[in-house]
């Protein structure tokens, strides 16, 4: 029976995730710390961690009209809500094209149509809850030279589940054509779980299907390493520790010049990951919870994050 | 799940329905609605006049059966003894005493037609026909000479199917007299007469295709009734029955209906007896009046009301009507809202918003399921084509909803206006208002149109549909609407469902459907 195998297998459902995790380990009153991307970014800031450099923001609609002047001298840039949501909103502007902008994969883009976009944002039309936001300008990250053959069209991101404070999946979200350089997974980017315990991807899928290479570029996926992946788990850990929530999704972009820098924290992280590593997230979350509640440095919680990541495997077996 | 959910849940639905238990098993409040309207109050009025003899008044009288329900009887009997007997399996009212000068005979009941259910019945049951029916419907009589000559010759030249089809026998015969048989009221009533001049009166026509069933073996009989017309007196009428298939099959070739008895006709008795019938008197004369009956709201309250103080005042019978109505509707949204939380918990389809299709359900609620689905597809249609026009504008986002909300208001007066020849104005005036709220799902397809593509925006857009094409039955349904309305505790129970769903951790059938290659890739695992 497929109910009884996919409990075997310790797949996390969304009932489950919704009553057992984040409604006990998430408290309410701090979700504005990661729907707030300013929020976000000043808290790591705080911290030491490093985050894209801001270079303009907009919260109200008078602002929008010298926001272009304000950029002048930036030859590239993201715009983007701070309160949206699944990448919803974000235009990644590549360079300048005569007055206007050009946007990544060479659409141009007028300096009106930009205010109209900001100014969109602002009215709440890619927020969560269609709330006032603000629209936010900041540094367009680069793709590492060892991912960049892995991706196609725009940066990949590492999503790091971190439960209590301790990292427990992770995997790489690699844009493809079909994705528009967009890295979700539900608009076609392929998803490459990466194992904790090695730092390397060893499973990948497009869609529902398992895939080993990149739709777009033909090079294989599986295999391939993450750089300065120890990093990316802790700055992971780090910025969750500094929200206080206890079951976290972070978005981590590894830059080449910057190293890995946190993109976005997420309180209700989606479980396509568990697809993305061929592996349930119950085990690793039960483990965890075994633990109980001793204060450990962070750098020993990414080890038994490692660990335990290695023990349970993706066979289920916890 | 937790145990205290468990618990809040099991004590929240088990509340519900023990109130529900007590309201019914003690003080007796139906289970389901009640026919407000279809009850007919009949009054059949006789003047007789005598002098001085003993006399008798008869008048056939009703009875409860297939498709009518006959209660209230009563009877003022003026000076006459009055007594009920039965007369040849026909109830019979008879006033008897000295009658002198003249009399005035009072009998009311109070009916409620039904729409008549074909029994079910095994195959085998159908050849069987009881003795009795065969002894009193089967011979022929004076008035069904089916042994005559004429109707044996008459017979003998239809193409008739085999007497293993009797259901379709009788259908020709009943044709036949439809077709070839003029009706004219003022020629006879005798089935012979009626066979040989290809004319005869309803009475007559009647009489005929019973004699010609009889001829054919299939047990028939006439019955007389009464035609309820509201601010009419009741016309009197014959038709034809048949045993077929284990039950009384009503046919009338005046009315033209063939085994369905149209609601407004109430069976009295045979068709052989006159409604009134009198002897040893010197003139007798006879009136009917019907009444059609609506309970009026003090009434329902009265009956609906349990009759026990403190569960009366919590009755919303005694409501002003105005709030009943309103309340009417409201009280089915939890059920709504139930709905949604098992297809999104349970299911996990994903709709827009959490309760748009309740609001969806709840705006197509009063016009039918493909009138209500057009009004959603134009309503969406017009937002989604506006937006592109109101695109190139570039207006902030408030404002184009403002405009988006403008064309909608005007599409559904539009459509008010086109529609008006269309039934109760001021009903299609009340509805209008959840369709505007619908300018809201505009907004959230068209977002999404533009951000995720028209694959996940239509998918999206006809999941919520979907879920609320499956509360509509619910919310239309006049059932759930009457336990809701008298059993409010009711939504107490729903609320247990939903703590129960709420504390519900397992997968729903999407992750099922999603996770499936974790789940075949697995090994049984220690």
């Amino acid at each position: 029976m497929r109910l009884s195998a996919l409990r075997r297998a310790g797949v996390l459902g969304l009932n489950r995730r919704n009553a057992r995790y984040l409604l006990p380990a998430n408290d309410r009153a701090r979700y504005p710390l990661v729907d707030d991307k300013l929020a976000t970014k000043r808290l790591c800031s705080e911290a030491g961690i490093p985050v894209p450099r801001l270079y303009a923001v907009a919260r109200e609609h008078h602002e929008v009209r010298d926001l272009p002047e304000r950029l002048a001298g930036r030859g590239s840039f993201v715009l983007k809500p701070a309160r949206g949501a699944m990448g919803n909103g974000i235009v990644v502007v590549a360079g300048r094209e005569g007055e206007g902008f050009l946007r990544s994969g060479g659409r141009a883009l007028g300096v009106d149509e930009f205010r109209y976009h900001a100014a969109g944002i602002i009215s709440g039309l890619y927020s969560l809850a269609g709330h006032l936001d603000a629209a936010m300008v900041e540094q367009r990250l680069e793709v590492h030279p060892l991912l960049a053959e892995l991706a196609e069209g725009g940066v990949p991101d590492v999503r790091v589940i971190v439960f209590r404070g301790v990292p427990v999946m992770a995997m790489t979200r690699l844009p493809t054509r079909r994705s528009s350089g967009r890295a979700n997974l539900h608009q076609g980017a392929l998803g490459a779980g990466i194992d904790l315990a090695t730092g390397r991807i060893h499973h990948a899928v497009l869609g529902r299907s398992p895939a080993t290479t990149h739709p777009d570029t033909g090079r294989r996926v599986v295999g391939a390493a993450i750089p300065a992946f120890e990093r990316v788990l802790q700055i992971a850990v780090g910025a969750t520790d500094r929200t206080g929530l206890g079951y976290v999704g972070a978005d981590v972009v590894i830059d080449p010049e910057l190293g890995p820098v946190i993109l976005e924290l997420n309180a209700r992280p989606g479980l396509a990951i568990q697809l993305a590593n061929r592996a349930g997230l119950r085990p690793r979350l039960e483990a965890v919870e075994r633990l109980g509640d001793v204060e450990l440095p962070l750098e020993e919680r990414v080890r038994i994050g490692r660990e335990l990541a290695a023990l349970c495997g993706s066979d289920g077996a916890a | 799940m937790s145990r205290p959910a468990v618990a809040t849940a099991a004590l929240l639905v088990l509340f519900g329905l023990s109130v529900l238990a007590v309201k019914v098993g003690v003080y007796g409040l139906p289970l389901t609605p009640s026919d407000a309207r279809g009850v007919w109050q009949v009054e059949l009025r006789i003047h007789v006049r005598g002098d001085g003899r003993r006399g008798r008044v008869t008048a056939t009288l009703p009875t409860s059966g297939a498709g009518q329900v006959v209660f209230d009887e009563a009877s003022s009997s003026d000076r006459l003894v009055f007594s009920i007997r039965g007369e040849d399996d026909q109830r019979v009212g008879v006033w008897s005493g000295w009658l002198g000068g003249i009399h005035e005979i009072v009998y009311r009941f109070r009916v409620q037609t039904l729409p008549a259910s074909t029994p079910e019945r095994a195959p085998g049951d159908l050849a069987e026909v009881p003795p009795e029916v065969q002894q009193a419907y089967l011979p022929p009589t004076p008035s069904h000479p089916a042994s005559d000559a004429a109707v044996q010759q008459q017979l003998d030249r239809f193409e008739l199917p085999g007497p293993d089809e009797p259901m379709a026998r009788a259908r020709l015969l009943y044709s036949f007299v439809t077709h070839e048989i003029a009706q004219v009221p003022t020629a006879g009533d005798d089935a012979l007469l009626t066979l040989a001049r290809r004319e005869g009166s309803a009475l007559g026509e009647a009489r005929l295709l019973v004699t010609l069933l009889r001829g054919l073996g299939i047990p028939a009989r006439s019955v007389r009734g009464l035609a309820l017309r509201e601010g009419e007196a009741p016309g009197e009428e014959v038709w034809s029955e048949a045993w077929l298939e284990g039950r009384w099959v009503p046919m009338s070739t005046q009315r033209g209906f063939f085994g369905e008895r149209p609601p407004d006709l109430v069976a009295l008795g045979s068709g052989e007896r006159e409604v009134v019938e009198a002897s040893s008197v010197q003139a007798v004369g006879h009136r009917l009046r019907a009444l059609r009956e609506r309970l009026r709201p003090d009434e329902i309250a009265t009956v609906m009301a349990p009759s026990n103080r403190v569960l009366a005042a919590f009755s919303l019978y005694g409501l002003p009507l105005g709030t009943q109505s309103v309340l009417r509707a409201l009280l089915l949204l939890p059920l709504g809202a139930l709905m949604v939380a098992i297809f999104r918990n349970g299911i996990g389809v994903p709709t827009y918003g959490t309760f748009m299709p309740v609001l969806i359900a709840f705006a197509i609620r009063d016009f039918s399921l493909p009138a209500g689905l057009g009004l959603v597809t134009v309503v969406l249609g017009i937002g989604v084509l506006g937006r592109l026009p109101l695109e190139r504008l570039r207006l902030l986002l408030v404002p184009r909803l403002g405009v988006l909300l403008c064309l909608v208001v005007l599409t559904v007066t539009g459509i008010a206006l086109v529609g008006r020849g269309f039934g109760n104005r001021e009903l299609f005036a009340g509805v209008l208002f959840p369709i505007v709220i619908l300018t809201m799902l505009i907004e959230r397809v068209s977002i999404t149109l533009a951000e995720e593509g028209v694959r996940i925006a239509l998918a999206r857009a006809v999941a919520s549909v979907a879920v609320a094409v499956a509360i509509y039955p619910v919310f239309r349904s006049p059932l759930a609407e009457h336990l809701v309305f008298t059993f409010p505790e009711l939504v107490v129970s729903t609320m247990g469902a939903l703590v129960w769903i709420g504390g519900y951790t397992g997968y729903r059938v999407a992750d099922l459907l999603r996770f499936r290659a974790l789940a075949v890739s697995e090994g049984p695992a220690s």
